[in-house]
C-alpha cells in the first residue's frame, strides 16, 4: 500500500464537516436574503437556452396559468408560468430533474434542465411595490 | 507500474465504472431534485486508489472512468461534468489525504464537496448564466453526508483488503 490511511472518524473530519456546512450556510444565508427582499409583484421569468435568453414572461401580468414549449439541444420542456410561479410541467429528457423541482415563486429561484441547457430564473427588483399594509 | 498495479488499476477502473452504472437505480434526485445530486459511488474507487496506489495511477483511473462512461453512455455532453466535478475533487483529496490528522472520512467528505463545486463549475459553463449557483448551498450540505457514506464503505473496504494478500507489494 502507498501510504497508511486512517479508517476512524475522528474530531480533524468532524472540522471538515463543519467547514463544509458553514460554507453553505452562508451560501445558503446570502441566497435566501436576495429572495425575501424581492416582493412577488415584481417577478420576472427569463428562460435562456444554450446562455442565450429566449424569453421573458412578467409574472403578473398573467390573468391566469399559460404553458409556453421551448426547445434546445434536442429536447423539448413545456413550462407553466402563472401569478404564483413558473414550474416545468414536462419534459423529454433523460433525468427529470427540471419537473421535480417543482414550481418556484421567489425571486433568485431557478430551475435548470442540464440535458436541454434551459434554465428558467426568477427576477425581480427589492421594494418595487409589494406593500406588506396599506391604509386608507 | 508493475503488472500487479496495471490489473489493479484495471479492475478499479471497470468497477468504478459499474458503480457509476448502479447508481443510476438510486433515485436520490427524487428525494432531492437537484440536478448533480448523486450519492457519489464511483468516489469510494478514487478514494481507495489514491491511497493504495498512490495519486498518478489514481487519476489515471478516473480519467478512463471519465472517458470510458461518457462513450459508453454515448453522452459526451456529460463528459465535462464528471471531468471538471472528477479533477476537482481529486485535487481537494491529493491535499487532504497529505494531512495525517485527518482520516478516510474527512478526505472523502471534503472530496465529495469539491466534486459538487467542480460540477457547478461545469454547469455555469453549460449554461452560460449563474442559475446553476443556486444549488451550491444545497449541493454541499447533500456533500457531507455522501463524502461520509463513501469514506465509510472505502473505510470497510481497506479494512476487508488488510484479511487478504491482495494489497501486498
Amino acid at each position: 500500500m502507498k501510504s497508511s490511511v486512517k479508517l476512524t472518524f475522528c474530531r480533524w473530519d468532524l472540522i471538515v464537516a463543519a467547514l463544509i456546512l458553514t460554507a453553505a450556510g452562508v451560501l445558503a444565508a446570502g441566497y435566501w436574503g436576495r429572495t425575501l427582499a424581492v416582493g412577488s409583484s415584481s417577478l420576472t421569468a427569463v428562460v435562456s437556452a444554450g446562455g442565450q435568453e429566449t424569453d421573458r414572461v412578467r409574472l403578473a401580468s398573467l390573468s391566469g396559468a399559460q404553458e409556453r414549449t421551448y426547445s434546445s439541444n434536442g429536447y423539448t420542456l413545456t413550462v407553466r408560468f402563472s401569478p404564483d410561479g413558473v414550474a416545468v410541467e414536462t419534459s423529454d429528457c433523460p433525468n427529470q430533474d427540471c419537473v421535480h423541482t417543482g414550481t418556484i415563486s421567489r425571486a433568485g429561484q431557478s430551475i435548470v434542465c442540464l440535458p436541454a441547457r434551459i434554465s428558467i430564473q426568477l427576477t425581480g427588483q427589492s421594494g418595487s411595490g409589494d406593500a406588506d399594509v396599506v391604509i386608507g | 507500474m508493475t503488472t500487479r498495479q496495471l490489473t489493479l488499476c484495471a479492475v478499479l477502473t471497470a468497477l468504478a465504472l459499474a458503480l457509476s452504472y448502479l447508481e443510476n437505480f438510486i433515485p436520490l434526485n427524487l428525494f432531492i431534485p437537484l440536478p448533480g445530486v448523486k450519492l457519489g459511488l464511483a468516489n469510494i474507487v478514487t478514494v481507495f486508489a489514491l491511497y493504495a496506489l498512490g495519486a498518478g495511477p489514481a487519476l489515471t483511473i478516473l480519467i478512463a472512468r471519465c472517458l470510458l462512461g461518457a462513450i459508453f453512455a454515448g453522452n459526451l455532453n456529460a463528459l465535462i461534468f464528471s471531468l471538471m466535478g472528477g479533477l476537482a475533487a481529486m485535487l481537494v483529496m491529493i491535499v487532504l489525504s497529505k494531512m495525517k490528522k485527518l482520516s478516510i472520512y474527512g478526505v472523502s467528505m471534503g472530496g465529495a464537496a469539491a466534486h459538487n463545486c467542480g460540477q457547478i463549475g461545469a454547469a455555469l459553463l453549460t449554461l452560460g448564466n449563474s442559475a446553476p449557483l443556486n444549488y451550491l448551498p444545497v449541493l454541499l450540505g447533500v456533500s457531507v453526508f455522501t463524502g461520509a457514506l463513501t469514506g465509510l464503505i472505502a473505510s470497510l473496504l481497506f479494512r476487508a483488503m488488510e484479511r487478504t494478500n491482495l494489497m501486498k507489494a
